[in-house]
């Protein structure tokens, strides 16, 4: 799945990845492959600019910590991410929901006897 | 350990396409040379040698020049509002000198407004003018690069546009008052209350040669989104 099909939700999908805990940049991508049975594969650099960008917003906080000899920016949400992945879900949920009725093969309409 | 040569090149790549200061850059760069030495590590133990795991890290982080895009817009972000709020906090700072002024050499009633001459009436209905597009583009500049960017979407050179107009209407307003400090010790001399007159004068100075600087990297950060 390329960056362009994603655009609009890479901000959900990323406050989705960190739910379960917090994770540095290169966890975040491996998660996003794994949870998407490598469907999501965008280039890895291109994830960092928008983890900055949902910090600036509040989204997540960022800390600086340091294992294995190697110093990494860890993510997790914050209380208001939280609340913005709720409200994405469910703007996901009705979207999806709207698209997938339209998409569907149109029944034809039962002849008049 | 040595790091491998194509994570090195690939850092320089982007490095050199980000403005900012040096601190901002270097945090950047760290991160992403963590995210790098991951990617190569996964690759290693996948299978690949360390120099062609190194190669398929980089690949993977894709376009350096894509990388640069998207942290030259947070960059330009984060500067615009650091300026924006610099503005908003000094401004009323200032203004209180100047208003310290003014009380303490009992300027300001209406027979004295009255009596001043149009050009410095104009003047003072120009120094509020600029006030006002100060806290203007101050106030857009703060709102659209915080929590708030979330409801307030913008292109992403709005924001340092917004805080370069902040910080020149705060030259403006600045150097205003200090024409009207001016105007005030040719027409009243001896009137005017010396120490906070001068420390009043000194912060103005001092915040239009701040200001100025910070309007410029702000028109430069602007630049480099286009």
């Amino acid at each position: 799945m390329r960056a362009e099909t994603l655009k609009g939700h890479l901000d959900g999908i990323l406050l989705a990845v960190l739910e379960p805990g917090p994770r540095h940049g290169y966890a975040i991508m491996e998660a996003l492959r794994e949870r998407s049975n490598g469907q999501v594969d965008l280039p890895t650099g291109t994830i960092y600019p928008a983890l900055h960008r949902l910090e600036r917003a509040g989204l997540i906080h960022a800390t600086w910590s340091a294992a294995a000899g190697r110093r990494r920016r860890v993510y997790e949400l914050t209380p208001a991410g939280r609340a913005a992945l709720d409200t994405e879900r469910s703007t996901w949920h009705e979207f999806s929901a709207a698209v997938t009725a339209l998409l569907q093969p149109a029944r034809l309409a039962a002849s008049p006897s | 350990m040595t790091e491998p040569a194509a994570v090195e090149r690939y850092l320089t790549e982007v490095t050199t396409r980000l403005p900012g200061s040096a601190r901002v850059r270097s945090g950047i760069v760290a991160e992403l040379r963590a995210g790098l030495l991951d990617a190569t590590d996964a690759h290693r133990s996948a299978g690949l040698p360390p120099s062609a795991a190194a190669v398929a890290a980089v690949r993977e982080f894709g376009d350096p020049g894509l990388v640069a895009d998207g942290f030259r817009a947070e960059i330009a972000a984060g500067l615009a509002r650091r300026v924006s709020i610099a503005v908003l906090v000094t401004g009323p700072l200032v203004g209180l000198l100047w208003i310290a002024t003014a009380a303490a050499s009992h300027l300001g009633s209406r027979l004295e407004w009255a009596s001043l001459p149009a050009a410095l009436q104009a003047s003072l209905a120009l120094t509020s003018l600029a006030i006002g597009v100060t806290a203007c583009g101050a106030l857009f500049g703060i709102a659209v690069t915080g929590r708030l960017s979330r409801w307030v979407l913008v292109r992403p050179c709005q924001a340092p546009t917004a805080a370069a107009v902040a910080g020149f209407g705060a030259i403006g307003a600045d150097a205003l008052g200090l024409a009207l400090l001016a105007a005030g010790l040719a027409s009243i001399p001896g009137r005017l209350s010396p120490v906070p007159a001068a420390a009043a004068a000194a912060a103005s100075i001092v915040r239009i040669l701040l200001a100025r600087r910070a309007a410029r990297h702000c028109l430069a950060a602007r630049a480099s989104l286009t």
